[in-house]
């Protein structure tokens, strides 16, 4: 696979390196980009309406680059790779989400991919304040079913919490998804997915939400138990909120965190990255501190030691990360660049979509969700 | 880090030679720019613990508030919990995974005998000794090994030289990591309950055999009353073809409607009798209808001619004829109708109509419509026709005699029979009553005869009838009906003398009374078969029974015998049978 990666902080410096990295005569055909919102996404979408390229991109809550001219995380900028990968082996495509579920958003996606090929890998990227990650995962698995392979995240606007955008070359969407397919008989798609957050405090119950809506915790407002528990003002959620999910209980199965990406402050309700179940028994969770960075360095090499050929690497990890972490997130993210050397680019998202191996994809917030795209040997 | 930006400052300081400055400036500035990095790196740090400190305090405080409000609730719960177990009526033990008692509430340890605190991790047969049953173990030992509950499970023990009966249930007990840990058991000492579910098994075998011996008794009555009527109805008859007064004729009149009256509530208590025992079994056979209808037409032709009242049957061109169904049970609730319509009726006529409701390739459903032009019934009396002992007052001093039975056993006759039974009526105008019944249509197709008038009297003049009876009031009925019929007869008092009779004689038909000294009618009926072997005569023979009880008929065809005459019977009833054999 031939690729070319670059980052910068505005659509002039986009333009004048793409127009840098295209001069020798590489001809990209696909591009991913995660830009952050004080970026001008308008302008950066005119200018790739004039190219003839496929555009996966999305608004993020800072981004980073690493490749063997530079090991950065900015925040105000935006990071790409160009692809020239093999025509008719991948596709993208973007759906508007208004008028719709994020079932049903999820639920087209599925569709479309399995209409594009017989067995498909899906990325997909959907903005984050307007989308249930849960039901748009449940939705793709609708008709792709439950072991498609499937990674992704949702967008975020620099934890202003207003609005976020997925973008391909011709249109910017601040309510829908993007979604880029691969055939699998040309490229590996494999990926990981780690949290590190432990549960903390006493169960507490559900007792009124509706989808992603939680009206009250143990029959007081939403917003009041978080405010009480965690001893913040309104102005800190819904941030705070995304560093302290709650963690639901699942019996007889893994337990799920979900993360505040909203808050009604009249109606004193909290809207959640994805589902949380009327009855479910919950407690908060927090990182345990800067020990999970050795946790996730650990599971960084072991999926090395299983997946050490790769083209790039794309990370999706949580922005509570980054907040929990500050400048040391930078190790667990540089001990993916230590093991490859492949150019890796990634954004600090909203939520996240993917899976370990043998484990059905899941909607996760708080993780370092990474996927591997690499072209198989004797397909070129 | 402040020793690296000591010996920092100190490495410039010693510089002389600005010249040498100028060589270090880069590699100052690298250490200068790390330094910075990992301050801003502790800045965060202690930013972020700062921060952090702030939440978890407050998480801390907020949870340790929690956990006292649960700790609080669980004292609560458990408080419950003790109280319940203390009073709740049954004895509550909770096991440990060897089935060695954990806990058991205050009842179990009055049970045993022991102080609840002293039973804990003692085994069963060391707080019961002598407990034997194997099986309550091996399924206590089933609920921790599979998980599952076990209910209802009821065992005799024995302790303290008291023998109790106790009903059980098991459950297994699980911790926070679903793994069985014990079980609890729930026991009721159901003693009282076997002794009564005992003492009812015994009323309810007092109760069979009380039912048992009323029905004996009422065939044994029923017995001695048929003979008795025999002879009046019998002697009546007779009486009725001598020359009489006008008067005496109409006093011979009320003497037989009397006696009449007397055997129709002397059937009816019999067949309740029966039915409420659940012993009225059907008698399917196949049979001719219009054979049946013609029966009905020519006994009632007759009533209805008394009243000076019409009578006709009328029965449907498509109506199946060759039948499988109970005739008896048929011509029992024609006859009931029939026999109401006629005492309800004063002017006009009666009709019967049969129609074929339903057919399908094997079965047939009639209807039987028995319509008359009498006083009707009143509508708050419909309902409750058909009940026991139901009967229409006609006005405030006046009832219709009847038993009350008729209508009761007529509706239980067709429910056991899978038909129906309803009445439509119009007082003043007159009552339609109406009966449907399912049939299985026979193999056999045979053509119906349109029933309109009794048949011609037969005539057996020069033919022989032996007749064994000993009752001699019988003896002169049975001999008058006969000789009416044109038969030459010959009479015996019992079943021995019959026989001689028989050998040495040559008869067309023989009467055989059944309970008769000497020899009886069965054994007289197999004699006769037996002397019959090898030759090809066979004389028909007739029982001549007052045992009507369901069932006799096989005993009489089992002998040999080829039809039975209930007593008391008329001369139409004598007239029939014979016809059925020798016409």
């Amino acid at each position: 696979m031939i690729l070319k990666t670059f980052s910068t902080d505005t659509v002039k410096g986009f333009i004048q390196t793409w127009n840098d990295h295209t001069s020798d005569g590489f001809h990209p055909n696909a591009a991913v980009i995660f830009a952050s919102v004080a970026v001008d996404l308008h302008e950066m979408v005119s200018f790739l309406q004039t190219i003839d390229i496929k555009v996966f991109g999305c608004s993020s809550c800072g981004e980073f680059l690493f490749d063997d001219q530079k090991q950065s995380i900015t925040e105000g900028g935006l990071v790409c790779v160009m692809l020239n990968l093999i025509p008719g082996s991948f596709d993208i495509k973007l759906i508007n989400g208004r008028g719709q579920s994020s079932f049903d958003l999820g639920n087209k996606i599925g569709q479309w991919a399995c209409e594009a090929f017989e067995k498909p890998a899906i990325l997909v990227l959907a903005s984050g304040l307007e989308t249930d990650g849960e039901q748009l995962v449940g939705g793709i698995q609708h008709l792709a079913g439950k072991d498609i392979t499937m990674f992704g995240g949702l967008a975020g606007d620099d934890a202003r919490f207003k609005e976020t955008f997925v973008f391909s070359e011709t249109t910017l969407e601040n309510n829908g998804a993007i979604a880029m397919v691969f055939n699998t008989k040309q490229y590996d798609i494999e990926g990981m997915a780690t949290s590190g957050w432990v549960s903390i405090g006493a169960d507490k119950i559900i007792t009124h939400s509706e989808g992603n809506v939680v009206y009250t915790i143990d029959g007081e407002p939403a917003l009041d138990v978080y405010k009480d528990y965690l001893n913040v003002r309104d102005t800190d959620l819904p941030e705070i909120g995304v560093e302290f999910p709650l963690l639901i209980k699942k019996p007889g199965s893994q337990d799920v965190l979900r993360a505040v990406t909203n808050v009604d402050i009249e109606k004193k309700l909290l809207i959640f990255a994805g589902t949380v179940p009327n009855g479910a028994v919950v407690t908060f969770s927090s990182s345990p501190g800067f020990e999970i960075i050795e946790y996730t360095r650990k599971k960084v090499r072991e999926f090395y030691e299983k997946n050490q050929e790769t083209d790039a690497l794309i990370l999706f990890s949580c922005m509570a990360r980054h907040n929990a972490l500050g400048p040391s997130i930078s190790e667990e993210i540089d001990e993916v660049w230590q093991n490859w050397a492949k150019p890796l680019i990634g954004f600090f998202t909203y939520g996240e979509i993917g899976s370990n191996y043998n484990a059905a994809c899941d909607f996760h917030n708080e993780t370092f969700t990474m996927v591997s795209l690499k072209q198989k040997p004797d397909v070129a | 880090m402040s020793h690296r930006i000591l010996s920092l400052i100190e490495e410039i300081s010693s510089i002389e030679n600005p010249a040498d400055f100028a060589g270090k400036k880069r590699l100052v500035i690298e250490e200068l720019k790390k330094i910075k990095s990992e301050h801003d790196n502790l800045h965060f740090k202690y930013e972020r613990s700062s921060k952090e400190k702030s939440i978890f305090s407050s998480l801390l405080i907020k949870t340790s508030d929690d956990l006292k409000k649960v700790s609080n609730n669980l004292k609560v719960r458990a408080e419950e919990l003790s109280t319940l177990l203390t009073t709740i009526p049954a004895y509550v033990y909770f096991k440990d995974t060897h089935l060695n008692y954990m806990l058991v509430n205050q009842p179990f340890a009055e049970l045993a005998g022991i102080p609840a605190a002293q039973i804990t991790g003692k085994r069963i047969q060391e707080v019961f000794p002598g407990y034997k049953n194997d099986e309550y173990i091996n399924k206590e030992a089933s609920v921790i090994e599979t998980g599952n509950a076990l209910y209802d499970i009821e065992e005799e023990i024995e302790h303290n030289d008291r023998k109790r009966w106790v009903y059980s249930n098991l459950a297994p007990i699980r911790n926070a990591a679903n793994e069985i840990i014990g079980l609890i058991g729930i026991s009721w000492d159901i003693t009282d309950r076997k002794l009564h579910e005992e003492e009812l098994r015994q009323s309810k075998e007092l109760a069979e055999a009380g039912t048992q011996a009323k029905n004996e008794f009422i065939a044994s009555i029923s017995h001695e009353f048929r003979t008795p009527m025999n002879g009046i109805l019998g002697l009546s008859e007779i009486l009725k073809n001598t020359s009489l007064a006008t008067d005496q004729m109409d006093l011979l009149k009320g003497i037989i409607s009397s006696a009449e009256n007397l055997l129709v509530l002397l059937n009816d208590v019999l067949d309740f009798s029966a039915i409420e025992a659940g012993k009225m079994e059907m008698d399917y056979q196949p049979f001719m209808l219009d054979r049946v209808m013609e029966d009905i037409s020519l006994v009632m032709k007759m009533k209805a001619a008394e009243k000076s009242l019409g009578f006709d049957i009328f029965i449907d061109k498509n109506v199946s004829n060759l039948i499988i169904g109970d005739s008896q049970r048929l011509r029992q609730i024609l006859i009931n109708l029939t026999n109401n319509a006629v005492k309800f009726t004063d002017h006009g006529k009666i009709e019967v109509h049969v129609k074929q409701i339903d057919h399908t390739q094997n079965k047939a459903t009639l209807r039987f419509e028995v319509v008359d032009s009498g006083i009707g019934i009143p509508p708050e009396a419909l309902d409750s026709l058909f009940r026991v002992f139901s009967r229409v007052k006609q006005n405030k001093s006046k009832l219709i005699a009847g038993t009350g039975l008729g209508l009761s056993i007529c509706k239980k006759l067709t429910d056991l029979m899978g038909g129906g039974i309803g009445v439509e009526s119009t007082p003043g105008k007159g009552s339609m009553f109406w009966f449907s019944l399912p049939f299985t249509l026979s193999n056999l197709h045979k053509q119906r005869t349109i029933v309109a008038q009794p048949e011609e009297t037969t005539n057996f003049l020069k033919k022989f009838v032996l007749v064994a009876e000993d009752n001699a009031i019988n003896q002169r009925i049975v001999s008058f009906h006969l000789q009416k019929m044109g038969f030459g007869v010959d009479v015996v008092s019992d079943g021995k003398e019959a026989l001689e009779k028989y050998l040495a004689g040559k008869y067309d038909l023989i009467i055989l009374d059944i309970q008769m000294p000497v020899m009886d009618g069965y054994q007289a009926a197999k004699a006769i078969r037996e002397a019959e072997k090898g030759t090809f005569r066979h004389v028909p023979i007739i029982a001549l029974t007052a045992n009507a009880m369901k069932g006799d008929r096989e005993l009489y065809l089992a002998a040999g015998m080829d039809e039975y005459v209930s007593k008391p019977f008329t001369y139409e009833i004598l007239q029939q049978a014979i016809n059925g054999l020798l016409g």
